[in-house]
This record gives structure tokens, sequence and C-alpha cells, in this order.
């Protein structure tokens, strides 16, 4: 595919992605004449917050510890291991963690 | 397209209240900005939902510019706040899409203010003429979208 092909479909993504419900609550708008389901506003909040108070604890764990493999942040923080492997994914594609060696066959990571 | 033809398309949300009223003092007042602008009015920025935005570039727009009321005038209270921090979202998704954000433009314009509005468009048509044609519509002209 092109590249200005691949920004088409990206854009026509993100322009769905900004109907979602999750984004609009972050950019603070309440969709007028649709009742909010109040379940769903919650586990969006509490999904949101979950993932960034997550990241913290991995970021803070990293920070006192020195470099960990994603088991040790698993026991370090009390996270399941693919849970923080997804938060791992996400603050390296953030720049915020990287790769910085490898122990018993796992990658170590440390802040940026 | 050569560079010297190039004439961007500039898509211009106006609030009813400040804004589109001062685009309508230029006119009167004989005041010249360029035609690359297309003027839709809205009764208040904090109408403007992001995929609009978004939309109009999508469809060839080269830059889109929001209007609005100056801070503490807006007519609903509160809806040019309400987008100056959807307007802080957008920059940030379109960054991300890989579009200059130099494109998108949030500017307080009141209803006396017709010389401003005129200076504005000067202003934001050399800008984009500087920047090119969007993504988009290098695409258009040469296959169909």
């Amino acid at each position: 595919m092109s590249e200005p092909r691949k920004l088409i479909k990206k854009t026509d993504a993100t322009i769905e992605a900004l109907k979602t419900q999750r984004l609009r609550w972050v950019m603070g708008i309440s969709q007028v004449g649709v009742k909010i389901d109040e379940k769903r506003y919650h586990e969006a909040v509490d999904n949101i917050m979950k993932d960034e108070i997550e990241r913290q604890m991995i970021i803070g764990a990293v920070k006192e510890r020195g470099p960990l493999t994603i088991k040790e942040l698993s026991e370090a923080t009390d996270i399941p291991s693919n849970r923080v492997l997804r938060h791992i994914i996400a603050l390296r594609k953030a720049g915020t963690v990287s790769e910085v060696g490898e122990k018993e066959h796992g990658y170590l990571y440390a802040v940026s | 397209m050569a560079e010297s033809e190039f004439e961007p398309l500039i898509v211009a949300f106006c609030c009813n209240w400040c804004a589109y009223a001062g685009a309508d003092l230029a006119g009167t007042s004989r005041f010249e900005y360029p035609t690359n602008v297309r003027i839709i009015r809205v009764m208040c920025t904090g109408r403007i939902d992001p995929p609009f935005v978004l939309s109009a570039l999508r469809w060839g727009a080269d830059g889109v510019l929001i209007a609005g009321c100056h801070p503490g005038d807006c007519h609903y209270v509160k809806g040019n706040y309400m987008m100056e921090r959807r307007f802080n979202f957008l920059k940030e998704v379109i960054n991300h899409l890989g579009i200059e954000p130099a494109r998108l433009r949030l500017e307080w314009v009141s209803a006396g203010e017709g010389g401003k509005f005129a200076a504005l468009i000067r202003d934001m048509t050399k800008e984009i003429k500087d920047l090119g044609p969007s993504p988009f519509r290098r695409l258009k002209s040469g296959e169909p979208v």
C-alpha cells in the first residue's frame, strides 16, 4: 500500500476513534441526546486509570531496583506478567522504557 | 502541481457570535483578504466535533482555522474553553498522523475585529502556501481517493 493510502486508512480510523466514547470522555465531550451508560463510563474510566496506575508502578519499580525482566516486574508489582508485557510494549513505544540487556532468556528493561 | 500554482484551501469554522460577525465586518469594512478561505458558521466553537476538523483535512482542505470568541466572552459561557481543550488533543492527533500541526489553528476573533480577521486569513494563507499542499491533496492530484 502506498504511503498516502496508508495515511488515508489511518485517518479514517482516527475519525472513527474520535467518535468512540472512551476518547470522547478523555476530550471532555459528552454526547448530547445520548444517555451515558453509567456502567460503561465507570468501566472505561477504571480501565484508563488502571492502565495509568499500573504503568507508573512499573516505572517506579524499575527506578527503585534498576533494570528488571518482565517476570521480576510482575513479582515486584503484583501485576500479572501478561499485563506487564502489554504495558512494557506501550511504554517502549512511548520511549519511556527501553531494553538494556538480557537475563535468563528475558530482556531487562530500564527507564530511558 | 507546481509550487507557484498552488492555491491552498482553508476551511474556517467561525462562531456565530464573534468570529462570523468579525468576518462580516471585514467584508462590510472592505478589508481585503484572500479567497482561499471557506467559512462554515457554527453557533459556538464548542459545537465543533473533532471528527469535523479531521474530515475537513481528509477530504482535501490544506488548513483548518477555528475562530471563536475571546476567552471569557463566549455567548454560551464556556464553549471556547471546551474547544481549546479538544484543540490541544487534536493537535496531538494530527501530529501522530504525520500532518503538520501548523495546518490547524485556533484563534480568538471578536465581532469588532474585522481587521484582525482579514490579517489572520492573509497570514494563514501565506503559511499554508509555504507548507505546500496537504498530504491528502497530493494523493488526489495523482490517483483517485
